[in-house]
């Protein structure tokens, strides 16, 4: 791996000044509309939808993804990389034309600064660099250590939280990469104001509310955006519709099925499965629930949902999650080889709990849309699927807020929850194997599924993708099998744009590159 | 009097205080009668009201289909099969409007009621013992009333959760002290009035002179004011629901409906129809609420206004 | 009638209707001002016990999924914000900041709430007062139109008209509006303040239609007053149909009065006896009854705002409301108290400007 310049054209350092050697010099401005998800621009603390999309264009990472493949890491200010065998230690050779927007060059010690800053303000991604340690051996080389196995660092350094700032100017304006940086760093203000970065584009305006406007970096060392300006604007999702087809914008990201259907010709839909799942889980514990944790219980819900009558609700461009692991990502099951429902059995296996016709709570946070789609339902749809096997489901909305507690403390018997990825990496989906994250909110503890939780700790530590992928594959089919996890499906992600722009592809991490548009 | 009085339910549209509080004719106060024939809109407004109460009785029999029954084509135009539609969902429109009589008037009944419990209960108090008690409970109201209610009964159901009947809980928040108010008023001129001073050197106790002589002389303008507000009730719940704050999906509710017309506008039938059934409601409470405000007799009427 | 207005003084709409023997204006303003602070801090108090009484943990609401499993996070953010004091000590601190114009920090924006509050409050206010004004123009117009025509059918229409007014729930005919002007008809743009390619003018007012006219920048003012017209329509619906109904009482009232026969029987024409004898004290009240409704209108702005993506303060608020963003919360009701309380002040000086016969107290 790390072999190509993906996409970045060179020779263009010697320029220095406007629009260099690649492509035309940009021209002309782009509107994307989104509802905002947007607390700052600082890519330190930020880990929002919005800011991702924006500071993927105002940053420059290690490494980064492009188009809608986020299972291949291609360079960014690192020409390449290699990875020890033991998955500990990834070095990381930059390029030496790189530049921030000042003109001053990325050097490892701004890379030093930018990752250990993350890690140090203790902000939203500051988890990202968990157990990693920065050291620059010599002017062109930086080297990431993990403390444990970390196959998935090649993943994670593409996140815009992990774009390299110009570390001098941040500490000018009050930055610190130190032990401590929570109360001391105080260069976010400044970063909301103006970017840092070495990234196709500068922040020309910042608004949390309003919008967002970016111009093309005149001292981009890469392939220039084909935009001089990018203008990034809050609107709710329907009114987002109107104005693409009004041309008032050019790019509409948050449109759910329902709204996307029937549009016209003169516009082009990217249509394609979200990387968020939505699962259910039944509780584990005798002591929360004595139904839900009963095994052929789990296998009566697991046999008993509809889960193309739920890709069919989700709309066009949902799919059944097979596995947990969503479809972009290495180690996805393939379409079509999911659980399929099968009354008959979920009903035998409601039989031979023992448990009658049992009664169980579903809690789902009802305030919060993902992808367009309510929890609430999806979860009558639940409700009724399991009525046709013989369980009573009641069901038990409550605020994101509220509902998280319960959720995150193990105490929902049943509960609809969604994972967004945090890095496009399945490692991340181990999360939600016994004595994880999402296991214990099941109370799925250590111990309890002991084959499985020793090939999830041997696919933490592998680093050869083929290898991961066979792994992971057999992570999924076992989960399948027994449980309280039962993934359900992956929404639909659609992208409306203006047939005006080209290359608009979906990406799995900051919705589109805004950059690479066409 | 040259100047009107002004009613401080006036304060706010989706409301401090529920009552629409339009003022009345003063001169017809004297003139009109209250005889159905001079008050068509009246009579326009308890034949709507009415009907609504009977759709929300009789849903099940008359709705085509469940509120939440999801078995239609999705998103389809207004047609025989479904007079007002589909909507995302493949839901049928006109049964879940009429299946949202069940939950929006209900529960704006509720409200109202807890308004005025509460409300009635904290003026009465202020009225009678007076002093600190006045002190505090009228305080009390002037810092609710500082807010605009949307934006207090916002916080209020956000901070408890949005679900309807923490709805509910947050617009009594931020509606009982018109009914505080109007009771204070009431019972402190009725306290004034000769008979329950009599009772009192009779040797009544307070609670006893309030209870029984003071109770009759108050309990309908209550009355009027509370039935008058159902409509404004409305209003205020299903702004709530439309913001997300209120009734959550999948429930059929009326603002909630609206709320899911706006996701997809351009599908007009889908926001278009829940509104129109508010609409009506909160309009023929008005129909009758303006009509009874010119009937009534000037003691009360300006006593409601008050 | 007189015992149930005693306790009016605080009372916004009713405070200064009384009529009391002779009083010092001054006095008299110094005395609200100080009633009106007491409600201030009031209302802070209530939205701070409010703030406290949310199930819902703020850094769970503010913080990522993975973040808020870190305790270390979790207790950076807290402290960042305070959370780690005590109730009390959180109050007065906050009291304290306030009155060194320090209303903390965002959580949702992580800037400063003040700074946040002056970018919002000038969009609610271009709205608003263009809402009052109209409401003004066409509600008093209509109101003595519906007096002078009294129970003939222009007066039965307005009645209609007003009561639909009132009884139109405001985000629905927000949606219809924007349906129809915007989407179907194209006549009027769907939303935000201005096109998203024009620059805002610089910062004056913080009105862009006025700032973009004092700078000059007239191509810039016509769309800035494009974009105010729909949503300043939708949001002046309500507060038509209660001034319309309003005015109609009020002239009539004071058509009644005995000095309005005398006038008549002078012979003046009927014209100068409505403008003159009638709408002036009228005016009176109706202007009572505009500051309150300006007020209200800020409830208005609140679900009118979320529809036409009006970056004010009731998108602000709705947006800390549902992020449980703490001092965002507070901020928006301190400004909002002191809105209100300033517009009944206000109400009151000019109740005593316009008609020097009622005497302040």
């Amino acid at each position: 791996m790390g072999s190509g310049s993906g996409g970045a054209s060179s020779g263009a350092a010697s320029s220095g000044g406007a629009g260099s050697g690649g492509g035309p010099a940009p021209a002309g401005t782009v509107v994307v509309d989104t509802a905002f998800q947007l607390k700052t621009a600082d890519p330190g603390r930020m880990f929002e939808p919005t800011g991702l999309l924006i500071d993927r264009a105002l940053y420059a990472t290690l490494l980064t993804f492009t188009g809608d493949d986020v299972t291949k890491p291609v360079p960014d200010l690192a020409e390449s990389y290699t990875a020890s065998a033991d998955g500990k230690v990834f070095t990381f050779k930059l390029r030496k034309d790189a530049i921030f927007s000042d003109g001053t060059p990325v050097t490892p010690a701004d890379v030093m600064f930018s990752l250990n800053r993350v890690k140090n303000v203790k902000g939203n991604p500051s988890f990202l660099m968990d157990g990693i340690t920065v050291t620059s051996p010599d002017p062109g080389t930086v080297v990431l250590t993990s403390a444990t196995p970390n196959p998935a660092i090649p993943f994670i350094v593409p996140n815009s939280a992990l774009g390299i700032l110009n570390s001098k100017a941040v500490k000018a304006a009050g930055g610190s990469d130190a032990v401590g940086a929570d109360k001391s760093d105080t260069a976010e203000a400044a970063l909301n104001g103006k970017s840092e970065g070495a990234g196709p584009y500068v922040l020309d305006s910042y608004s949390t509310t309003t919008q967002v406007v970016m111009t093309a970096n005149p001292k981009y060392w890469g392939t220039p955006g084909k935009y001089q300006k990018i203008i990034v604007r809050n609107v709710q999702a329907n009114v987002q519709k109107l104005n693409v087809l009004k041309g008032q914008s050019q790019i509409a990201v948050d449109l759910s099925p329902a709204q996307a259907e029937g549009l016209s010709s003169s516009v082009q839909t990217i249509n394609g499965a979200s990387p968020n799942v939505f699962f259910l889980f039944t509780n584990n514990s005798s002591a929360v629930s004595k139904v839900t944790s009963n095994k052929d219980f789990q296998e009566a819900v697991r046999f008993g949902v509809d889960y193309d009558g739920l890709v069919q609700l989700a709309g066009t461009g949902a799919v059944q999650a097979s596995g947990i692991i969503p479809t972009m990502f290495l180690g996805a099951l393939p379409t079509g080889t999911g659980v399929k429902r099968d009354v008959e059995k979920a009903k035998a296996a409601l039989a031979r709990s023992g448990l009658g016709s049992p009664t169980v709570t579903l809690a789902y946070p009802s305030d919060i849309q993902v992808n367009g789609l309510n929890f609430g339902d999806l979860a009558a749809r639940v409700q009724a699927n399991l009525k046709d096997v013989g369980i009573t489901v009641n069901l038990a909305p409550a605020s994101v807020q509220t509902a998280l507690e319960t959720y995150r403390g193990g105490k929902e018997e049943m509960g609809l929850w969604e994972w967004g990825p945090d890095y496009p990496d399945p490692s991340d989906y181990l999360n939600f194997l016994p004595g994880q994250v999402v296991g214990k909110r099941a109370n799925w503890l250590a111990g309890q599924a002991p084959e499985l939780e020793a090939l999830g700790k041997k696919a933490a530590a592998t680093i050869d993708n083929d290898t991961r992928k066979t792994q992971y594959t057999e992570i999924q089919k076992m989960m399948n099998t027994a449980g309280p996890i039962i993934p359900l499906i992956q929404p639909a992600q659609i992208l409306v744009a203006s047939t005006s722009v080209k290359n608009v592809k979906a990406n799995a991490l900051w919705l589109v590159a805004l950059s690479e548009l066409g | 009097m040259s100047i009107p009085e002004i009613p401080v339910e006036v304060a706010d549209p989706a409301g401090s205080t529920l009552s629409s509080g339009l003022p009345a004719d003063p001169v017809a106060d004297r003139r009109r009668s209250s005889s159905p024939r001079k008050q068509p809109l009246a009579v326009i407004g308890v034949v709507v009201v009415a009907g609504w109460v009977m759709i929300a009785i009789f849903a099940g029999v008359i709705a085509p289909s469940g509120p939440l029954d999801q078995k239609f084509v999705q998103l389809k135009a207004p047609s025989a099969q479904h007079l007002l539609g589909t909507d995302e969902l493949g839901r049928d429109v006109l049964s879940r409007i009429l299946f949202g009589a069940r939950v929006s008037l209900p529960q704006a009944v509720l409200l109202v009621f807890g308004a005025m419990l509460f409300g009635s209960a904290v003026g009465a108090l202020a009225g009678f013992f007076g002093g600190w008690v006045d002190a505090l409970g009228m305080r009390l109201a002037d810092v609710v009333f500082a807010f605009p209610g949307i934006i207090l009964a916002m916080a209020v159901a956000a901070a408890l959760g949005p679900q309807l009947r923490n709805a509910v809980l947050a617009v009594i928040v931020v509606s009982w002290p018109a009914y505080a108010r109007l009771m204070r008023g009431l019972v402190l001129s009725a306290r004034g009035s000769q008979y329950v001073t009599a009772s009192r050197l009779l040797g009544a106790s307070s609670l006893r002179a309030m209870w029984v002589d003071i109770r009759p002389n108050v309990l309908g303008p209550i009355a009027v004011m509370a039935a008058l507000d159902v409509g404004n009730a409305v209003l205020l719940l299903s702004g709530l629901s439309f913001l997300g704050l209120g009734a959550q999906p999948p429930t059929a509710e009326w603002g909630a409906m609206v709320a899911a017309g706006a996701q997809n506008f351009d599908r007009w039938w889908i926001g278009l129809f829940p509104g129109l059934a508010i609409l009506t409601v909160v309009l023929a409470f008005n129909f009758i609420g303006d009509s009874l405000r010119d009937a009534l007799d000037p003691r009360t009427a300006r006593a409601v206004r008050s | 009638m007189s015992s149930v207005r005693n306790d009016s003084a605080t009372i916004p709409v009713r405070a200064g209707r009384r009529r009391a023997p002779r009083g010092d204006l001054w006095l008299f303003v110094a005395k609200r001002l100080g009633i009106g602070l007491i409600l201030i801090l009031g209302a802070t108090l209530v939205s701070f016990v409010l703030t406290q009484l949310v199930p819902g943990d703020p850094a769970a609401a503010n913080l990522g999924q993975q973040a808020v499993e870190d305790p270390e996070a979790v207790a950076a953010f807290r402290h960042k914000y305070g959370l780690d004091r005590s109730l009390p000590v959180q109050f007065f601190t906050y009291i304290g900041n306030v009155l060194h114009g320090d209303l903390g920090l965002s959580q949702q924006s992580h800037r400063p709430v003040g700074t946040d509050l002056a970018e919002y409050v000038p969009a609610t206010f271009e709205l608003a007062i263009f809402a009052i004004a109209l409401s003004l123009l066409v509600g008093v117009s209509f109101g003595v139109l519906a007096a002078v025509t009294r129970d003939r059918w222009p007066d039965q229409v307005l009645r209609v008209v007003s009561l639909a007014g009132v009884s139109m729930p405001t985000f629905w005919i927000a949606l219809m509006a924007f349906y129809l002007f915007f989407f179907k008809w194209g006549l009027l743009p769907g939303g935000g303040r201005l096109e998203p390619t024009e620059t805002p003018p610089a910062h004056i007012t913080g009105l862009y239609t006025v700032d973009a006219a004092l700078h000059g920048q007239w191509s810039l003012c016509f769309s800035a007053a494009k974009h105010v017209v729909l949503p300043g329509l939708v949001l002046a619906t309500y507060t038509i149909g209660l001034l319309l109904r309003f005015t109609r009482a009020s002239v009539l009232e004071i058509l009644g009065n005995d000095y309005v026969r005398s006038a008549r029987a002078k012979g003046l024409p009927e014209r100068t006896v409505v403008i003159r004898h009638v709408l002036r004290p009228a005016l009176v009240s109706i202007i009572t009854v505009a500051g309150v409704a300006f007020g209200s209108l800020l409830s208005g702005a609140v679900l009118v705002e979320n529809i036409y993506s009006w970056p004010g303060l009731g998108q602000y608020a709705y947006l800390s409301a549902v992020n449980l963003d703490l001092p965002a919360i507070m901020g928006v009701s301190l400004v909002v108290a002191v809105v209100y309380i300033a517009m009944n002040l206000l109400v009151d000086v000019l109740y005593g400007v316009i008609d020097p016969r009622i005497r302040l107290s």
